[in-house]
């Protein structure tokens, strides 16, 4: 009975694509089916989605480089590897990217201009774009929309064609789903497929965190950023990818402590006196119940900072350009950054349900720093970004203390024994082939002082063009 | 009365001695070194490792130097070619203009090509640039360019002849 039933049903696909023979045009090359129609279905596309965003926009040589560059290193770690993907920069003040079926991106000359050449977050951009192409998401959605999915399905396994107005027909429906967007669940996946694309690519995962920080931000000015507009609540999406974070450093491995002694004594960064600023300049004295006592070596100042401000514990920065403090405030612990002048830079707030912060390491490249947390049972090692407020568990379930950040990666206690664990490794972007800069002169505007007794009084600088 | 004059005509001509004399620049990557004429002013904001830049007294004269780091061009005619077309395509340079077509040059015994061309800058001014095409050892890519407002002929780059004359590499 059901080989009567698909029989018929095989009979009457074949004689419908039979009616539509005059209208039909074939595939080419080894190409399935559904790799044809989808990169047919996208190509449809392509003209009337440049058109809506105001055209091509020819990208500077040096940019074009650098993007060209991030854009590679993504796809050379697709898995769809029969896709030709190809990226257009389209000319419009808008922030939003898009893709097509069958690997055309498009992200335009606003998104670019308001990355202003951070990788991360154009790897994000792009990564999310392309897991779209990766999972087939607008293709399914325009099948499923039109009905198609069992014709097409059949199609490519006995027919290979396809007829031109049914070409035509799922070219605009697909225009219309883009910009409504693939699905909730499609974009969920896309943001987990494209984080996962742009950590394997050697970029920092943390760029699909910072541009929906960016989204958060403009939707609290009401700034007209359509990118994800269409997706699901920003502030779930971000808590995922920040969850999803944690997941791409290494498992805690044990270190034999007397290897640890070996890598401190090698190692270049570890500081042994955290007091002294890594050029020797300030040196933090110990003692003071609240406040900074700093001196100043080459001025040999003795300066008081944050008098009235609990200190539990400090560490300078790599480059010594900042102070990172752990400031008791009533119950709380806070993570403030203070600058060479004693400045409070930003203050950071952990949740209350990583306990308080007991101590803290930099990261070598001073990017990132590894906080000792403690709810009073037990502590844990989690991780923070100086840029981007996020706090990564990566101590494991059975959690650890003394964070130590060296260039081999970061260490922890868990009780009597030593651990190590690592960031996902990031590579920067450098041009394969650069040509040379053609560098033309900035004007500096400086503001006239004018002094009046004791006040001084800056003018704003006016332009004089010469 | 002859003496003193003797005396402030000495002073002046020292004066005028030491107000021209260049400055030593060494390479911040330990590549060359070399001298920039006094009135030439370094731009640390603007500079790296691999580029430093000077600005002299015209509102538009600058000379930097740039290490660009592993290229894959076969031979220095083909990193100009390269790097010609991508300034006269889209995307480059505007109005883009070769004045003058690359010829050999040689800097402190490294054998390169040279070119002048003009381009329109964004406010409409019209920018001349002479640049020097270099590959070091290495396959590194290296360039020198004097920019400005003047459309210069082959004799009017004393900036450049003394730069180029106390070249060194240190490699």
């Amino acid at each position: 009975m059901k080989t009567f039933v698909a029989r018929k049903t095989a009979c009457c696909v074949v004689l419908l694509c039979l009616i539509l023979a005059p209208t039909i045009s074939y595939a080419q090359g080894a190409q399935s089916f559904g790799e044809w129609f989808e990169r047919s279905l996208g190509s449809s596309a392509v003209p009337e989605l440049v058109k809506q965003y105001g055209g091509v926009y020819i990208v500077p040589i040096q940019e074009r480089l650098w993007l060209d560059e991030v854009f590679q290193r993504l796809v050379e770690v697709t898995e769809r590897k029969e896709l030709d993907y190809n990226l257009t920069v389209l000319d419009s003040p808008e922030y939003n990217a898009f893709a097509l079926p069958g690997g055309y991106l498009f992200v335009t000359r606003g998104l670019l201009k308001a990355i202003a050449q951070d990788e991360a977050k154009l790897a994000a951009v792009l990564g999310h774009e392309i897991a779209h192409v990766e999972k087939k998401h607008g293709i399914n959605a325009v099948l499923r929309q039109m009905g198609l999915t069992v014709l097409v399905e059949v199609g490519m396994l006995w027919l290979d064609v396809i007829p031109a107005d049914l070409l035509r027909v799922a070219s605009t429906t697909l225009l219309q789903l883009l910009h409504l967007g693939w699905g909730r669940e499609a974009e969920y996946e896309a943001d987990a497929v494209g984080q996962s694309l742009a950590v394997r690519a050697g970029f920092d995962g943390i760029g699909a965190v910072a541009l929906l920080d960016d989204l958060l931000e403009a939707d609290s000015f009401d700034l007209p950023m359509k990118v994800f507009r269409t997706h699901p609540d920003t502030k779930d999406r971000r808590y995922r990818v920040e969850e999803r974070l944690t997941s791409f450093w290494s498992i805690p491995q044990f270190v034999p402590a007397a290897q640890l002694k070996e890598i401190l004594i090698e190692s270049r960064n570890y500081d042994q006196n955290r007091r002294s600023d890594p050029n020797n300049r300030f040196f933090v004295a110990k003692g003071l119940s609240s406040g900074l006592e700093v001196y100043d070596a080459q001025s040999e100042q003795r300066m008081l900072w944050l008098e009235d401000i609990k200190v539990k514990d400090f560490a300078w920065s790599p480059t010594g350009q900042y102070l990172a403090l752990v400031v008791e405030q009533s119950s709380l612990t806070e993570l403030w950054f203070v600058d060479r002048y004693g400045h409070v830079v930003q203050k950071l707030q952990p949740d209350v349900k990583y306990g308080r912060i007991v101590a803290l390491s930099w990261s070598p490249r001073g990017e990132m720093l590894a906080l000792q947390c403690s709810d009073g049972v037990e502590d844990q090692i989690m991780v923070t970004y100086v840029h981007t407020e996020v706090y990564l568990p990566v101590s494991g379930p059975l959690g650890g203390k003394e964070p130590i950040w060296l260039d081999e990666g970061l260490y922890f206690l868990r009780g009597e024994d030593w651990y190590h664990t690592s960031a996902p490794p990031t590579k920067p972007v450098v041009v394969p082939n650069p040509v040379p800069l053609v560098l033309q002169r900035q004007r500096i505007l400086s503001p006239t002082v004018i002094r009046e007794g004791d006040t001084i009084r800056l003018t704003r600088p006016s332009l004089v063009l010469p | 009365m002859k003496k003193l004059v003797r005396v402030i005509l000495l002073n002046v001509i020292v004066l005028m001695v030491v107000s021209n004399q260049a400055l030593s620049f060494a390479d911040p990557s330990s590549l060359y070194t070399t001298e920039i004429p006094e009135n030439w002013v370094y731009q640390a904001q603007r500079s790296n490792p691999h580029l430093s830049v000077f600005y002299g007294e015209g509102d538009y004269d600058l000379l930097y130097f740039q290490n660009l780091g592993p290229i894959s061009d076969a031979n220095v005619e083909a990193f100009v070619e390269r790097t010609l077309a991508l300034y006269e395509g889209p995307g480059g340079l505007q109005k883009f203009y070769l004045d003058k077509a690359p010829h050999q040059v040689e800097v402190a015994g490294e054998r390169g090509l040279a070119c002048v061309y003009s381009y329109e800058e964004r406010s409409g001014v019209t920018l001349w640039e002479y640049r020097i095409f270099l590959i070091l050892p290495d396959q590194q890519g290296f360039s020198i360019a004097l920019g400005g407002r003047a459309p210069w002929n082959d004799q009017d780059y004393p900036v450049l002849t003394e730069t180029l004359s106390q070249w060194r590499w240190l490699f």
